[in-house]
């Protein structure tokens, strides 16, 4: 699946880092604690949070993540839509709860790592 | 003349829903004239109601009160707030005013939120939920905190909850802090070692006492200062002006 399937999927909307939702999604991991997604999640990860802080941006380039997804109608901060697009990573916004995205990757063969 | 103070920077009144009810002004003034500490920081979650009291109570003692709070920003990190006047702490009660959730505490669950005077008598009780997040950013936080003269340093970033550490991974760029404060369990050099993301930051510690057993107990600050004040603490943070500072 790449990352334009799951924004289908999920009817999500891509608010930064769009020209990389062709990225190919290999896993997916659940966190709001960023100290903890960083030595959990593995490069190529789909990462679903809570956090519309900009610092998810560094930890997704960090790890080489394949698309971040806010999930619960969070809304990001201005600048973390301006540092994805300058790190090149998909930044994802939805009203579903995190609890139902990852259930609708999880049906598609979306597993943990 | 440089002389040592003792200070605690993240004491808690009986505002906070989580401290126990000998935490009142007056007794916390009482215990830090008796056991030597110099300097105390009144820091209630997300409320200063406490901070008259105390800065009454500690009127012709040789205890100096900082006037304080500790904010839990909207990544639910928990950081220290102080300030030089009950003036710029006014200021900063109308923005955290202006950005709280808007729900109510629940004693049962949470505790009681007493407003008192210097006399231990209870004023009010405060209605509004302290202890969960503000609307506002940790950016935002610390950048009306510094305009308005005051300095930030983010609490207990060694521990599992609140954290900054812990919930944003590593220091934002964009944030400006004076100090990281590490709690009771661990040294500031076992933090340094565990959290290699403090970098350069000024380590603290303090008691963070929610009875007066910890806030004895607890431990604190030594600065080399002239004169008890904030931007003097600010300077011995930095090692600057010959003003120092040691972890008690």
């Amino acid at each position: 699946m790449i990352v334009q399937d799951m924004v289908d999927l999920l009817q999500a909307d891509v608010v930064a880092g769009a020209a990389n939702v062709d990225n190919v999604i290999r896993g997916g991991y659940v966190s709001d604690l960023l100290s903890n997604v960083m030595s959990q999640a593995q490069s190529g990860n789909v990462w679903i949070t809570m956090h519309g802080h900009q610092n998810i941006v560094a930890v997704a380039s960090l790890l080489g993540l394949s698309a971040v997804i806010i999930a619960g109608r969070i809304q990001p901060d201005k600048e973390v839509m301006i540092k994805a697009d300058a790190e090149s990573i998909p930044l994802i916004i939805t009203t579903l709860s995190a609890f139902e995205v990852v259930g609708l990757l999880y049906s598609k063969g979306i597993k943990g790592v | 003349m440089k002389r040592p103070f003792v200070a605690d920077l993240h004491v808690h009144s009986v505002l906070s829903p989580c401290a126990e009810v000998d935490m009142t002004p007056r007794n916390i003034v009482r215990h830090a004239v008796q056991h030597g500490i110099d300097i105390v920081a009144i820091t209630d979650h997300n409320a200063c109601d406490n901070v008259p009291a105390a800065l009454l109570a500690a009127k012709g003692t040789n205890v100096i009160i900082l006037p304080g709070m500790e904010v839990e920003t909207k990544e639910e990190v928990h950081m220290i707030v102080l300030f030089e006047t009950m003036r710029q702490l006014e200021e900063w009660e109308q923005f955290v005013n202006g950005h709280l959730s808007g729900r109510l505490n629940d004693e049962k669950h949470f505790g009681a939120q007493f407003v008192v005077d210097a006399q231990d008598e209870l004023i009010r009780i405060k209605p509004e939920m302290l202890l969960t997040a503000l609307n506002s950013s940790i950016t935002e936080i610390g950048r009306v905190v510094n305009e308005l003269g005051g300095l930030c340093i983010a609490s207990h970033v060694d521990r599992p909850a609140n954290s900054l550490l812990t919930l944003l991974g590593f220091i934002p760029p964009d944030v400006e802090l004076a100090a990281v404060e590490v709690s009771r369990l661990m040294s500031p050099k076992q933090a340094l070692q565990r959290f290699p993301a403090i970098g350069t930051l000024p380590i603290v510690t303090s008691s963070d006492a929610h009875r007066i057993d910890d806030f004895l107990s607890g431990p604190k600050m030594i600065f080399y200062l002239e004169q008890p004040t904030l931007p003097e603490i600010q300077q011995a943070l930095q090692g600057r002006n010959s003003r120092k500072m040691l972890n008690q």
